[in-house]
């Protein structure tokens, strides 16, 4: 038998021959939280974009109640409208969320990878497929009171697979911050940012699935005949109100809150002093979000309503965790010293919108609260109608209110940490633009909103019977939307800049948590060793060492 | 005693200069699998709330809930109720066993559980035959409830039963032992959860009618 000591030429041949890794095998085949974060950014970022056009486009077309201008009809208003609602939650902000949470939590945790980075990349593949169906299905008139049922049914599994693919990356986020943090670094410990984050995953693993649940009967209503009509399946818009009326809306917020504080600690020079006060008021705002909404439905989807007990409770309680949220970093800003940059003015003006919107958000259990009084006293309050809100714009203003002030905290954070996500510093005069666009942009959207919730202007304003200044407030509300718009355009024009190689290489500042210690942006493994970690503050232990090795 | 220095070179076998062991990964998948089971619990409660309201609405109007023509029978439901006690009671005899190493009986404890699943899925799908419910045709639109819950708590119990294959098969292949079960203690989570949901489902739906 003949033996073959040597190795035959073809292996030679074939290690010569082997492709080298492209840019898109690393990208569809990659584990790495960096890059996977960067996708939800990059993609949430254009979808939000394109939400707010829709926004606009909707917002229009309420500006001249005397027929449709923009539109075909009311059937076509409405598909547009519920597009522009439901990309801007589940398309735009809640993946820019998840991927700042993706790229950051696991460098502030000090750990070297997301858990289950395959099954974080699979979520995000997951995501862009299902939405681009749901874009499909909303083109092919498949919304909630679409003439295709087909194409209904598409949308129904397409937003379903959705919020599945956000859910799982979000059991990849905190299973990473409750699981995999460095040794030291005790919950108490954590960021607030990173608890934030934790807070905003828990609460959509617990809360999102409900609205799966409902979208699962949506389905087979859909399927097997229940909704024959195109007006039947109009009913199928109380599923998205799940997620888009307070508090449930609020879940969006919370990352905010967490963002806020981080930057307002980074900007000032001074830590955040309070830091488990501030976690235990993000917990809470968490909480009521969460809490309430459990009870908030009713049959198949959420009506435009705020009568229930549990809601009131949550919608008076939730302003004090979130005013002491901004209260407690407010510390930092008075004892340090504050440097006027875009993550700071981005910052705090998410800060204050998010609490502002919490505020309104009261204002809707005015007409509950008057009719329970009404009903124990046996009296009639005669009360002014403009109370009554509910079903009303207010609720569009609110909506507005809310997702804008994620929209400002967004961009804040783009700003914030953009060198440490692209490797070069975001332009400060884009940021600025941006920051100011946003919040302006925001307020002009929620006070149109919201004072046409006052003149009892309906929600969906189609054929609508509307007293005098609600056009006006539409326009408002256009302006608003045409803002918010211009802003993530700037953002997005502003991050091109910064991954085509623009900005500055210089690390623009620093914080005293885990992510500043490392390369901007981080190396594959994120630590060159493992962090050690004795405080909330592990740079700041760790300079003191140096200055003082005894 | 003489002063003689003892050489202790030989007895360091662990140079000092070694950096210290990588810490063991904390338990992500068994985290995991505790919010997984939340969500899916969640998801489950939030279904057989909307059957409660429904059903409540419309017996308020004086209608019946079951629609003409269908009968829920009582055997099927608690037979099934019972294969899923059982099961949990093996997948706990698993997950004991492998604890002490007892690769064995954790096999068959594996085996019996995954057996037990099968049977309950057989048994659904028997049931939902003979319940004579078809889902088109009611004013009401209460075949798609029965449906989507009963089909949702299908499908959760045989992702449990591929779940366990899984863990099985890995505990077979060594990876999982008496010093890291994580990836079995996962799995028996996610089990009990399965029959928990299945109790809910089965006084919800089959019991109360």
């Amino acid at each position: 038998m003949a033996l073959t000591e040597t190795r035959p030429d073809s292996d030679a041949t074939v290690s010569q021959v082997a492709p080298a890794s492209t840019t898109l095998d690393s990208l569809l085949a990659t584990g790495d939280h960096k890059v996977i974060g960067r996708l939800w950014i990059g993609a949430g970022s254009l979808f939000l974009l394109a939400s707010l056009v829709l926004a606009a486009v909707a917002a229009l077309e309420t500006t001249d109640l005397g027929g449709f201008q923009i539109m075909e009809d009311a059937g076509q208003f409405v598909q547009v409208w519920s597009l522009g609602r439901e990309a801007l939650l589940f398309a735009g902000l809640a993946p820019i969320m998840v991927g700042l949470a993706t790229f950051l939590t696991p460098l502030q945790v000090g750990s070297s990878s997301i858990a289950f980075p395959r099954g974080a990349a699979a979520a995000f593949w997951t995501w862009l497929v299902a939405t681009i169906l749901f874009v499909i299905a909303y083109v092919d008139n498949g919304g909630p009171g679409g003439g295709r049922l087909d194409s209904v049914v598409l949308w129904t599994v397409s937003l379903g697979a959705m919020v599945g693919a956000i859910v799982w990356a979000l059991v990849c986020v905190a299973t990473t911050i409750l699981g995999a943090r460095v040794p030291g670094m005790s919950l108490e410990r954590v960021p607030v940012s990173a608890w934030a984050f934790c807070v905003f995953s828990l609460v959509g693993i617990f809360g999102l699935p409900v609205l799966m649940g409902e979208l699962l009967l949506g389905y087979l209503d859909t399927k097997y005949g229940y909704l024959p009509t195109s007006t039947d399946r109009l009913s199928l818009l109380s599923i998205g109100n799940s997620a888009s009326l307070a508090p449930a809306l609020y879940w969006i917020a919370i990352p905010t809150l967490g963002l806020a504080v981080e930057a307002i600690g980074v900007h000032t020079g001074r830590a955040i002093r309070f830091h488990r006060s501030v976690m235990a008021a993000i917990g809470l705002f968490g909480i009521l979000a969460f809490g309430a909404d459990l009870l908030s439905f009713s049959g198949r989807g959420r009506d435009f309503s705020f009568d229930n007990g549990l809601l009131v409770f949550a919608l008076l309680v939730a302003i004090l965790p979130a005013l002491a949220t901004l209260a407690l970093a407010g510390d930092s800003l008075k004892a340090g010293s504050p440097k006027l940059r875009s993550p700071l003015i981005g910052a705090l003006a998410a800060g204050l919108l998010t609490v502002l919107g919490v505020v309104v958000g009261a204002l809707g259990t005015i007409d509950p609260i008057i009719g329970f009084i009404e009903d124990v006293s046996g009296n009639d309050i005669n009360a002014s109608s403009a109370l009554v809100l509910n079903g009303t714009a207010f609720h569009e203003g609110l909506r507005a209110l809310v997702t804008g002030a994620a929209v400002v905290g967004a961009i804040a954070a783009l700003q914030h940490w953009g060198h440490k996500i692209w490797g070069r510093s975001l332009s400060e005069g884009l940021g600025l633009l941006a920051v100011f666009a946003a919040a302006v942009g925001t307020l002009a959207w929620g006070i149109g909103g919201v004072g046409a919730g006052f003149l009892e202007a309906p929600l969906l304003m189609v054929d609508s019977d509307v007293k005098d200044g609600v056009e006006l407030l539409n326009l408002v509300s256009v302006a608003g939307v045409v803002l918010l718009a211009a802003a993530a355009a700037i953002t997005v024009v502003n991050v091109l800049g910064a991954f085509a190689g623009r900005g500055s290489s210089v690390e623009p500042w620093t914080g005293l948590t885990l992510e500043w210690a490392t390369d901007s942006p981080p190396a594959r493994s994120n630590f060159a060793s493992m962090p050690i970690v004795h405080s909330a503050t592990p740079l700041a232990d760790a300079s003191s060492t140096e200055k003082d090795p005894a | 005693m003489d002063s003689t220095t003892i050489d202790r070179t030989p007895f360091d076998a662990i140079p000092s200069q070694l950096p210290a062991p990588t810490p063991a990964r904390p338990r992500l998948l068994f985290i995991a699998t505790g919010l997984v089971s939340a969500a899916v619990a969640m998801g489950f409660s939030g279904l057989v709330g909307i059957y409660v309201e429904s059903r409540h609405d419309l017996r308020a109007t004086g209608e019946t809930w079951l629609p003409r023509g269908v009968e829920i029978p009582l055997t099927q439901p608690n037979m099934m109720a019972f294969t899923l006690v059982f099961s949990a009671l093996t997948m706990f005899w698993a997950v004991t066993s492998l604890k002490n190493d007892d690769r064995n009986n954790t096999s068959i404890a594996l085996s019996m559980s995954v057996m037990f699943g099968f049977a309950f899925v057989a048994q659904t799908a028997y049931l939902l035959t003979i319940m004579n419910l078809p889902i088109r045709g009611d004013e009401f639109g209460r075949p798609p409830l029965f449906f989507a819950v009963i089909g949702s708590h299908l499908v959760i119990m045989l992702a449990a039963v591929v779940y366990a294959i899984v863990m099985w098969l890995r505990t077979l292949g060594g990876e999982y032992s008496a010093k890291d079960l994580e990836g079995l203690r996962g799995a028996a989570l996610f089990w009990y959860v399965a029959v928990a949901l299945y109790l809910v489902l089965w006084y919800a739906i089959y019991i109360t009618k």
